[in-house]
């Protein structure tokens, strides 16, 4: 079947089968790799993306459900002009990667956390964090790099 | 000495392309190739066992199968392993499947449905044979055998008593005079402890692309590797070809943990690349990786520990049963580690340990965070708790009153110097625990 929905702010059409992950679409049809299978069964979270808004395992989410949908990964965070988005850079800044193989989903998570909740308790933080598992065990600078980000975009005004 | 860096905080170097995704591991390559054949490998059907016949006709039939390669293709294979080479590429016809990760046949296909599909309708006849899934088991006389067709290097210090067939590896130690530590001691304490298998469980699971370059005869590997060059001959050697025909470009790795120094999918690329003379790629799933790869080993240890009324340790007698499961691959190294950590970082002048690493049907084990001495830790330091708790002795005080200094010598017999810093550890431990009981004591 096919499928139209939006991707980084792109409008995309493919054809698809019932059976197809979202991940698969994400990662083979369009190529973009960030988003990360760990487990295939929505336990590690190194597949999460926003769909329609709200932070999926996309290994988990059939390729016809995303029909008209809305999606983000984090190469849809860049600016414009190619500047890290400041959870990208306070990753960066808080020594919070490792391996890397959970970042792309962990920054998805925390960039949904700052929408609702721009300035989050670090117990705040952790609870958002519960699906996405880092297994360098690097879970006290993830926590520093959103609440740095956090503080960052409320001194600049910078939620985009 | 440049103290440029030291103390300064400093940016990864491939920390930018990570947060950005551009960053590309194994998986993300795959795109890169057009022709890509997919690799499914049939692993046994039972962890102890005689394959007899196999049955490739059902799966050559599946639409889209391209090929499927048994032992039978390849009789110049050898063994592979990172110690001892133990381990088969591919179990043959009449040989041993010696637990549930063996590769029997492997299915190459235009897809992975395809490869799937074949992999699936393979038919295989085998005899079954006792399986061996505790070392204790294993250390009995009259145990079956698990390596009958291998040499295996037993150490010169044999037991008499004991039955070796399944010893791997033994290892013993002597540092001054045990039994006489044992005399001058007030109290002795005699426990066992037990650890499991742990999966180290990187984020990222093996997978891996091979290509062959006809022109030069070069098989390229993308896979990830903790030991590039090792994995690299030890490739060579499996297949009996010379390390410069064996590329390995190492894409970004997703976490490792040790699991990733053996051998996983690069054997079966290189043979699948180079006699189909076609890009191929094997990505193992969660269950395949947890089945086929290695674990952290399991530990026996056994600790009888003498010590004067004062709290000063007097003697320590260890012994440990190690499963390494049904390959080598690290535990010779493991075992030794593990119990040269016997005492930790505890002073005893007094000290004796016999080790032992030992093959069953189980997964087999080998590095992992700490390489045999975590296991030990658990040990030690909950012996250390038992013999405080018998002496009404605050625990932390207890450790401050044996803990290593400089001038002081290990089980091994090795003088510590620099860099002992346990005392230090166990005050700020104390500290930032909120640890009050026996602090006047300090």
């Amino acid at each position: 079947m096919k499928i139209t929905f939006t991707i980084n702010n792109e409008e995309r059409s493919l054809e698809v089968s019932s059976h197809q992950r979202l991940l698969d679409i994400i990662r083979k049809d369009l190529g973009l790799t960030a988003a990360k299978e760990g487990c295939g069964k929505g336990e590690c979270g190194a597949c999460t993306v926003l769909f329609n808004g709200e932070p999926v395992a996309s290994c988990l989410v059939l390729a016809p459900q995303a029909d008209g949908a809305e999606i983000l990964t984090v190469e849809g965070l860049l600016s414009r002009e190619g500047e890290l988005h400041p959870l990208q850079q306070a990753f960066l800044d808080a020594g919070a990667v490792q391996c890397g193989f959970c970042i792309p989903g962990s920054i998805m998570t925390g960039y949904r956390l700052l929408q609702d909740n721009p300035e989050p308790e670090r117990e705040e933080v952790c609870q958002a964090l519960a699906g996405n598992i880092c297994r360098c065990t690097g879970y006290q600078k993830i926590v520093d790099a959103i609440q740095l980000a956090a503080r960052r975009m409320q001194a600049g005004g910078d939620s985009s | 000495m440049s103290t440029k860096y030291v103390g300064e905080k400093v940016t990864k170097v491939d920390a930018c392309k990570k947060v950005t995704g551009e960053a590309k591991y194994t998986e993300d390559l795959v795109n890169d190739f057009s022709d890509l054949l997919h690799i499914r490998v049939l692993r046994t059907p039972h962890p102890h066992a005689y394959l007899r016949e196999i049955n490739l006709e059902p799966a050559r039939e599946v639409a889209g199968v391209v090929e499927v390669f048994t032992a039978a293709d390849f009789p110049e294979l050898k063994e592979f392993g990172l110690i001892i080479k133990d381990q088969p590429v591919l179990v043959g016809i009449d040989q041993k499947m010696r637990y549930l990760g063996d590769a029997l046949a492997l299915v190459v296909a235009e897809t992975d449905a395809a490869a799937l599909q074949g992999r699936d309708r393979i038919e295989l006849e085998i005899e079954e044979l006792e399986v061996v899934d505790n070392p204790l088991r294993s250390m009995e006389q009259g145990c079956i055998q698990i390596h009958e067709d291998h040499e295996i290097e037993v150490t010169h210090y044999l037991d008499p008593e004991m039955c070796c067939d399944n010893i791997l590896s033994d290892n013993y130690l002597d540092k001054g005079d045990v039994e006489k530590g044992f005399a001058e001691a007030d109290l002795i304490v005699e426990r066992e402890y037990q650890t499991q298998f742990v999966e180290q469980l990187p984020l990222q699971v093996e997978k891996g692309i091979a290509d062959y370059d006809e022109e030069s005869g070069e098989i390229i590997i993308w896979a990830a590797s903790q030991w590039l060059h090792d994995t690299q001959a030890d490739i060579a050697q499996a297949m009996g070809i010379s390390k410069d025909k064996i590329r390995i470009k190492q894409p970004v790795i997703g976490g490792a943990f040790g699991k990733k120094e053996d051998i996983s999918v690069h054997i079966h690329l290189a043979l699948a690349a180079r006699e189909l003379k076609r890009p191929v790629q094997l990505i193992y799933n969660r269950e395949e990786s947890m089945i086929a790869q290695s674990k952290r080993h399991p530990q026996i240890i056994r600790h009888k520990t003498g010590v004067s009324s004062e709290g000063k340790l007097t003697a320590w007698q260890t012994k440990m049963i190690m499963d390494t499961g049904a390959y080598a691959s690290s535990g010779p190294a493991v075992v030794r580690n593990a119990m040269f950590h016997c005492t930790g970082p505890y002073q005893v002048p007094n000290v004796r340990a016999a080790c032992y690493a030992v093959y069953t049907n189980n997964t087999y084990c080998g590095a992992m965070r700490g390489f045999g001495a975590t296991q030990m830790a658990f040990a030690y330091d909950s012996q250390m708790d038992v013999i405080a708790r018998e002496l009404e002795i605050d625990p932390a005080d207890f450790r401050m009153r044996n803990a290593y200094q400089p001038g002081s010598t290990t089980p091994g017999g090795e003088k510590l110097e620099l860099g002992v810093n346990v005392r230090e550890t166990i005050a700020r431990a104390r500290r930032l625990s909120g640890w009050q009981e026996g602090d006047n004591n300090a």
